[in-house]
């Protein structure tokens, strides 16, 4: 009886769950506070200007839809960044696949394995500029290595313009994306192979499944949350690709490679219409977190699963 | 005794008034006037500039001055920023036609009314080149170095095609650029960006806008015919098709080369075709102007933030750099800076020292009443992205050039209307 009227004599913040809880806060309080102010607050306020007429030094008014009218029914270059967009994102898959490919033959028993995957991997710290200017060279109509070894090898007779082609201009950045993301995604792959136990395979074997079933019922099944790992991160990065197609070919030529992301740029800084950039970046926004939510649930809600 | 008591504080009191007297009195005499100076991709000018700083100082004791360089892509965003920030550079370095984009936003300084009562410094400058920053009757900007568009020309692949000296009409051009031709040669480049290759619309009579920039007139005509013959050119190979793909290095870099015939571009690709195509000299690089004469300005211009605390002082330095400063930088550089007085004299020694150079900056300073592509627009950069990507189309055989000029067109008058 004692001890319960202690108890509730104890005041809230003397409480043990309270002591506690603030001790929580007091750890998240810092990541919040920042991302409070560098996300939620940009964010709400990109909002509101995408609702605007403003530039840095004219009052802000009531703009309405107007921005995203003009972005919907008038402006072309939107469409075909956002199609671009798109291409991007889906050739997400095919890296994934070839960095899977590679994952397996260096988690095999192949002689020289760990060589392999480093060899792999060193594309992905390397910075984008600096990967964005290696591939330009390499790209070049007049002395660029590939351009050389096509012609040198017959498989072409005139040297190919990548990177001024309407037609190669894409495709030539998006070679370029996945030699550099392809180290993440076989080492996030090579983790999750890794991590499969080896007597399920065993057992398999025991009852003659081949080695093409084995893949297809243990180790896809089983890769699952690394696979939708790297899909987030590919998805995430198709849609930051700013620097790599800003050094390689600046959206161009005309608009071939323009993504979401350069046109935003070039909407704010190049022709100051900072308000018009804010409706895009919604627009953006809105994609990537519909894109997010479909392959979180498609990867039954629990990607990130390796972390925990 | 009361006597001394008063006597005491009242010392005490005037040695604390003049203590401090003594302590604020020089600190507000020397409160320095800071001044900052953004300028455009010109580091390699460091000593110059830090000279220009150390003679302005010694003029204007007391005062400051912060120089920042920031590369060509940079400065815009660079500027954006600083200007919501609340605190741009006073004194702004800008190319080409993106002064008066700042100007419309109200990030520059109005300099009518100090160029209208100080006519010796409105005087300095040629006025053609002067003319390229006003905006509404306005003018933003003074020019720092001044730029246009002339035509290059190798001289042995002339020789080698038959052809006595470089072309006087859009006709000539062409038929030059097919003679130059060969299979691994190319007739005829053009640098693209920011208007550059307006001449060879403007030679043909085809303008982008109506006289007061309300109207889009270029949907003519005599403008498809022009764009298809380009494009026709473009497609057999007489014109290389880096004019509408490339930028700055890919075109200067392929004219370097020695394989193509002609490059049109403003005179400082000289200094890059120089740096890399060892057959370039007086007697093989052939200096001369576009047919009619036609050239698009892309000069450097310096203009004062509105937003500066000290537009004076920003003014003073403005008309320091514009005159001592231009000498020198005309001579350190070998460009011509719209100070007609320091270009006279700059050129009279270029003649004699370095005749190619003195040829190609003489072309900067002839026919400048008939510079194009230089629209006083405040949304110069969105009008540039509605209507060169349909003619780029059109030029390099994507779509026919009477689709794209009308698509064009009406991105154009899309523009118009948004302002």
């Amino acid at each position: 009886m004692a001890i319960a009227d202690s108890t509730r004599r104890l005041a809230w913040w003397q409480k043990q769950r309270t002591r506690e809880r603030a001790l929580i806060a007091a750890f998240l309080l810092p990541s919040l506070t920042i991302f409070v102010l560098y996300r939620l607050l940009p964010l709400l306020w990109n909002l509101v200007l995408s609702f605007q007429y403003w530039s840095p030094l004219k009052p802000a008014h009531w703009a309405g839809f107007d921005h995203y009218q003009e972005m919907l029914f008038y402006d072309d270059v939107f469409w075909q960044a956002l199609t671009n967009t798109l291409i991007f994102i889906a050739a997400s898959p095919f890296a994934i696949a070839f960095a899977l490919a590679i994952a397996l033959l260096v988690n095999s028993d192949l002689k020289g394995a760990a060589y392999y995957r480093s060899i792999v991997f060193l594309s992905y710290p390397l910075m984008t500029v600096a990967v964005g200017i290696i591939w330009r060279w390499m790209y070049d109509e007049r002395g660029g290595i590939i351009n050389y070894a096509l012609r040198e090898t017959g498989l072409i007779a005139a040297p190919i313009p990548f990177l001024q082609s309407f037609a190669w201009a894409l495709p030539s950045v998006i070679v370029a994306e996945i030699w550099q993301v392809l180290g993440f995604y076989m080492i996030i792959l090579l983790t999750g192979l890794q991590s499969i136990p080896a007597h399920l395979y065993e057992a398999a074997s025991i009852d003659g499944a081949p080695s093409g079933a084995q893949f297809r019922r243990i180790t896809l099944p089983l890769l699952r949350p690394s696979l939708f790992l790297c899909a987030v991160v590919g998805l995430l990065n198709s849609f930051t690709s700013f620097d790599l197609v800003y050094i390689m070919t600046n959206g161009g030529p005309g608009h071939a490679t323009e993504l979401l992301i350069t046109y935003v740029y070039k909407s704010g800084f190049g022709q100051s219409k900072f308000d018009y950039a804010a409706a895009l970046t919604v627009a953006q926004f809105a994609l990537l977190l519909a894109l997010a939510f479909g392959a979180n649930r498609a990867a039954g809600s629990n990607v990130g699963a390796l972390e925990r | 005794m009361t006597k001394s008591k008063i006597s005491r504080r009242r010392l005490l009191k005037s040695g604390a008034v003049a203590a401090a007297a003594t302590l604020c009195t020089p600190a507000l005499g020397a409160a320095p006037q800071r001044l900052s100076f953004l300028t455009w991709n010109i580091i390699d000018q460091e000593p110059m500039i830090r000279g220009w700083i150390k003679r302005f100082g010694a003029r204007w004791p007391g005062v400051e001055i912060e120089w920042l360089d920031k590369k060509g892509p940079e400065i815009p965003a660079f500027y954006q920023t600083q200007l919501a920030a609340g605190t741009p550079p006073d004194v702004i370095n800008t190319q080409g036609a993106l002064g008066l984009e700042y100007a419309d936003q109200g990030a520059l300084l109005d300099l009518t009314p100090r160029l209208q009562a100080e006519a010796a410094v409105r005087e300095r400058f040629n006025p053609d080149y002067l003319a390229n920053w006003a905006l509404e009757g306005r003018n933003y900007m003074l020019p720092f170095y001044i730029t246009k568009t002339l035509l290059f020309y190798n001289k042995p692949m002339f020789l080698r095609a038959g052809l006595s000296g470089p072309p006087q009409s859009f006709a000539e051009l062409l038929a030059a650029a097919n003679e130059t031709t060969a299979e691994n040669a190319s007739g005829f480049l053009t640098l693209n960006f920011d208007w550059l290759y307006w001449p060879l619309y403007a030679m043909n009579g085809v303008e982008l806008l109506s006289k007061d920039l309300k109207t889009s007139t270029f949907n003519t005509a005599k403008a498809i015919e022009v764009t298809e013959r380009l494009a026709l050119a473009t497609a057999s190979g007489a014109i290389n098709k880096i004019s509408w793909t490339g930028r700055w290095v890919e075109p200067n870099g392929a004219f370097a080369g020695g394989n193509v015939g002609m490059l049109h571009a403003h005179s400082p690709a000289y200094f890059f075709i120089k740096g890399q195509g060892n057959w370039v000299g007086a007697d093989t690089l052939g200096v001369a102007h576009a047919p009619g004469g036609f050239a698009t300005p892309n000069s450097h211009g310096l203009g004062i933030s509105k937003a500066s605390k000290n537009p004076d002082l920003a003014w003073e330095f403005l008309k320091f750099v514009t005159d001592e400063g231009a000498q020198e930088l005309g001579v350190n550089r070998r460009l011509v800076t719209g100070n007609t007085a320091v270009d006279t004299k700059n050129m009279a020694a270029l003649e004699r020292d370095d005749p190619l150079v003195y040829a190609i900056l003489k072309t900067q300073l002839e026919h400048t009443d008939k510079m194009v592509g230089n629209w006083r627009l405040g949304n110069d950069s969105a009008m540039k992205e509605a209507f060169w990507p349909e003619l780029q189309s059109a030029l390099l055989g994507r779509r026919d050039a009477r689709s794209a000029l009308a698509e064009a067109e009406r991105k154009v008058a899309r523009q118009l209307k948004r302002g």
